[in-house]
């Protein structure tokens, strides 16, 4: 099916709620619903199998506008189709449809505690996000938002929930975070176990939330490149990546092909790095530190070769709106292939130890399985995803840069426990060396860069790319100014969540960091979108040695 | 005068100073095998050491809720315990201080004795983790303690004697890590749950309950408790080696037998994967056990003194 049929199959579903559709580009919908009409509108795209759900975005249009808009936005391969309502700023009442897609839980709680949409219906009416003493009321991502309304509550705390968990008998609640030596980021789970099994699961997100899509609001559109790709230290090339490929779509810009391929590259070398470093953590997860300190001892390799390509080990910054900033040359080329001899080796050798290890299969085998209905349920994305069987992939549903020259073939495994999500990894690092390995075979001539214009034309546009951990979704608008009116990130790790919570339940608690580990979860990612408040100037500042008696005293009780 | 020489014998030398000396430095080899086999550089030999010293250093925090006098009296009773111990084995090749038939029933219960303190412990601070921590304690102990008591009684039917000195002796001519091999994986596997150390681990497995039953133990506790485990793991060792590979008798005998059953460990520790809790009791109680049951009836029925 090409996207043209496949839009209109969804515009003839949508007819009946349809009150005005537009097509901005060749493979967007999009259609103006009222809210009423949502829950239909949502059940007919879910019951037809039309996509997934992959993010909603919230929009406020101002105060003089009057207005806010909520944008569901439905992927299928490379069709987009996004159900559009607008909502008077007096009266923000959304439907839930978490019932219809559960993972949309997230997204809803995500446009009520930032833009302060009230959703009727929902079961999830504590914070995921914002602080527990942030005020009510207060709604960061509102146009008309200033720091100074943003004033702790006190006498809110979070612990409340925490000390109850001993006290109340019965329920003994294990917490895990936020700091947790699980948890190499902070984020904070509640484990309810009778004996070692798991009878509930509870999370809260937010402790790394550093407001960077406000940021982005008052920086200008080469500021935001560098923003954007410190939202993760992992995947910081696939987050500017995102960015640039929807500005550049904005702006009309094609970069050269030469530029692309190299990011392609640079891309599979961050994919390796990001894989190696995982399974590290996995094995550690099961108490398996051999295997932690080989993979990251190789894991090295890249690293270093990402550094010799563009300077740095972390943050690469190989990317430049219309562009790319390094060049590969011989000296380069030679590296990379030899680095690739090397790892491709290794990454055989780790294979093997995690498909054929019994005590590492002991941990890793039928544990937290999920069926190909159910990853399609809890809209799944990346190699959770194809660990059983659905293909989730954006490089493969709809190829963008240079995955039209230089095409990857979707990595799918189909029991999908922990075992297969293992081997999708490894498996997907092979197809990736051998991806560049033809890029650099046959690297295309052409500059590096191409102009790009201080000021982008205004318009709106989605660019979506594959992430390590899934698919990341970018919503980019402009309104012709040097600075983006919104951009609205979606990362994957938001969406692969509702496998660890439903899953943990039955289980025992020693597969829980296994399975939190085992979905690859990146709290930056998630924690991107809350502004910071300095805090200093609301509340009494602690010395080092007050903060330190505080906690000893805090503690004794 | 005898007084003096017991009190010697248990502060100063074969246990006491010399014994924790030892037991440092034999956890530093462990530590450093370890870490050479993850391809790591591994700690200096004097790391066991300093991390005792800054650990007696530092704060002691005791929680608000906990009964005071347990909680400073398990650590002192959990050494104590390793310390006594330590009194019945040939430690350093040398014949044990004490000697009486049947001590080896009594030297196996004085080693169970710190992991019966490290439960109380966690029991008794009532931080979640702790208790957790506690009950797979406990849990591992009645599932390793069987196996690893008629691991070591298969030898001691062999000597005919419950008497460690005495089996010592008679190992001097008997390899049984060859006559009884079954006993002897029993016992260094039995001995690595004993001392928590990886795959049995899961009582202080740090990515599901921190520090397990000692997640709330700080400053001098949390020493003393290392310090038994250090103590724990030489006797332990002394104990296997002296009955499965030909009896400790001299100090270079013991170093090169008790080193290499510590590069064995080393090995296992870095080799395997942690194993749940209760997978640990399943493997011990489904073949563990009978392994080793089915390699005593063979003894006996060899020795041919049954009846």
């Amino acid at each position: 099916m090409n996207i043209e049929t496949t839009l209109q199959q969804a515009e003839g579903l949508l007819a009946p709620w349809n009150k005005e559709a537009t097509h901005p580009e060749s493979n967007r919908l999009d259609v103006v619903i009222a809210s009423g009409s949502l829950r239909h509108a949502v059940t007919a795209l879910h019951n037809a199998h039309w996509g997934y759900l992959s993010a909603i975005t919230g929009l406020d249009l101002g105060a003089d506008a009057g207005q806010m808009e909520a944008l569901y936005h439905f992927c299928f391969g490379a069709a987009l189709t996004t159900l559009r309502i607008r909502l008077p700023r007096t009266a923000l009442a959304l439907p839930t449809i978490e019932d219809i897609i559960p993972p949309a839980t997230f997204f809803e709680r995500e446009l009520h505690e930032m833009l302060g949409f009230k959703i009727a219906g929902t079961k999830s009416n504590d914070r995921l996000f914002i602080p527990d003493d942030w005020p009510d009321e207060v709604f960061p991502l509102r146009a008309d938002f200033s720091i100074e309304q943003a004033k702790p509550v006190e006498g809110r705390q979070t612990d409340e929930v925490l000390e109850a968990g001993v006290v109340g008998g019965n329920k003994f609640v294990v917490p895990i975070g936020p700091q947790h030596p699980a948890l190499k980021e902070p984020g904070h789970f509640e484990f309810s176990v009778d004996g070692e099994i798991v009878t509930a699961a509870r999370m809260r997100l937010g402790y790394a939330h550093r407001g960077i899509e406000k940021a982005a609001e008052g920086r200008n559109w080469i500021q935001n490149l560098y923003l954007f790709e410190r939202i993760c230290g992992i995947c910081s090339h696939t987050h500017s990546l995102a960015y640039c490929l929807g500005v550049e779509k904005l702006a009309h810009v094609e970069v050269s092909t030469r530029a692309q391929a190299i990011r392609e590259l640079v891309a599979g070398l961050e994919r390796i790095h990001s894989h190696l470093l995982w399974l590290g953590v996995a094995a550690h997860e099961a108490g398996f530190d051999t295997l932690f300190m080989y993979s990251w001892r190789d894991r090295e390799t890249v690293m270093n070769l990402l550094e010799q390509l563009t300077g740095n080990r972390v943050n690469y910054s190989a990317n430049v709106l219309g562009g790319v900033k390094c060049d590969i040359g011989l000296e380069q080329a030679t590296a990379i292939k030899e680095g690739l001899n090397f790892l491709e080796t290794r990454i055989r050798h780790y294979l093997e130890v995690v498909t054929t290890d019994t005590m590492f299969l002991n941990r890793t085998r039928g544990i937290g399985t999920i069926s190909y209905t159910e990853a399609e349920e809890f809209g799944l994305l990346g190699p959770t995803a194809r660990a059983s069987g659905l293909v989730r992939d954006v490089r493969v549903e709809a190829p963008y840069g240079a995955y039209k020259q230089f095409p990857i073939s979707a990595v799918t495994e189909t029991n999908g426990d922990l075992e297969a999500r293992c081997a999708v990894r490894l498996n997907e690092l092979l197809v990736s060396c051998f991806a560049i390995r033809a890029i650099i075979d046959n690297l295309p001539q052409g500059p590096l860069t191409v102009k790009m214009p201080r000021k982008i034309p205004a318009g709106e546009t989605i660019s979506r790319v594959e992430a390590p951990r899934g698919e990341l979704f970018y919503y980019i608008k402009s309104n012709g100014t040097e600075h983006p009116a919104r951009i609205h990130v979606r990362t994957p790790s938001l969406c692969n969540w509702v496998s660890v919570l439903e899953k943990a339940v039955g289980r025992q608690l020693a597969d829980v960091p296994m399975l939190i580990a085992g979905m690859d979860p990146c709290f930056s990612c998630n924690d991107r979108m809350i502004t910071t408040v300095d805090r200093s100037g609301s509340r009494q500042t602690l010395s080092w040695t007050q903060l330190r008696e505080r906690g000893i005293e805090y503690y004794r009780k | 005068m005898s007084a003096l020489t017991s009190l010697t014998s248990l502060l100063i030398f074969p246990a006491g100073l010399t014994l924790i000396l030892f037991g440092m430095f034999y956890e530093w080899v462990d530590r450093k095998l370890v870490a050479r086999f993850q391809n790591r550089v591994g700690p200096r030999w004097f790391q066991p050491f300093a991390d005792i010293v800054k650990l007696l250093a530092k704060e002691q925090i005791t929680p608000k809720v906990v009964n005071p006098f347990l909680f400073f009296g398990l650590p002192v009773i959990a050494v104590s315990g390793a310390l006594t111990a330590a009194l019945y084995v040939p430690l350093i090749g040398f014949a044990p201080v004490r000697s009486f038939t049947g001590d080896l029933i009594v030297t196996i219960y004085l080693l169970s004795l710190l992991t019966l303190c490290i439960g109380l412990a966690g029991w008794n601070t009532s931080s979640r983790f702790s208790l957790i921590g506690a009950t797979r304690a406990l849990t591992q102990l009645f599932a390793y303690e069987a196996p690893f008591l008629l691991a070591l009684l298969g030898p001691a039917l062999a000597a005919g004697t419950w008497q460690i000195n005495l089996i010592n002796d008679y190992a001097r001519g008997h390899w049984m890590a060859i006559s009884q091999p079954v006993g002897f994986v029993v016992a260094l596997i039995g001995l690595m749950g004993k001392l928590e150390l990886p795959p049995f681990d899961a009582p202080e497995a740090e990515t599901e309950i921190v520090a397990g039953a000692l997640t709330e133990y700080s400053g001098r506790g949390l020493a003393l408790f290392k310090v038994g485990k250090s103590i724990e793991l030489i006797v332990g060792i002394t104990l296997v080696s002296a009955f499965y590979l030909g009896g400790l008798h001299g100090v270079l005998p013991f170093l090169a037998k008790t080193l290499g059953v510590l590069f064995l460990m080393a090995m296992l520790q870095s080799l395997l994967t942690r194993l749940r809790i209760d997978q640990t009791v399943g493997m011990w109680w489904r073949f563990g056990s009978i392994l080793v049951l089915a390699q005593i009836l063979l003894t006996i029925v060899l020795k041919g003194d049954l009846l």
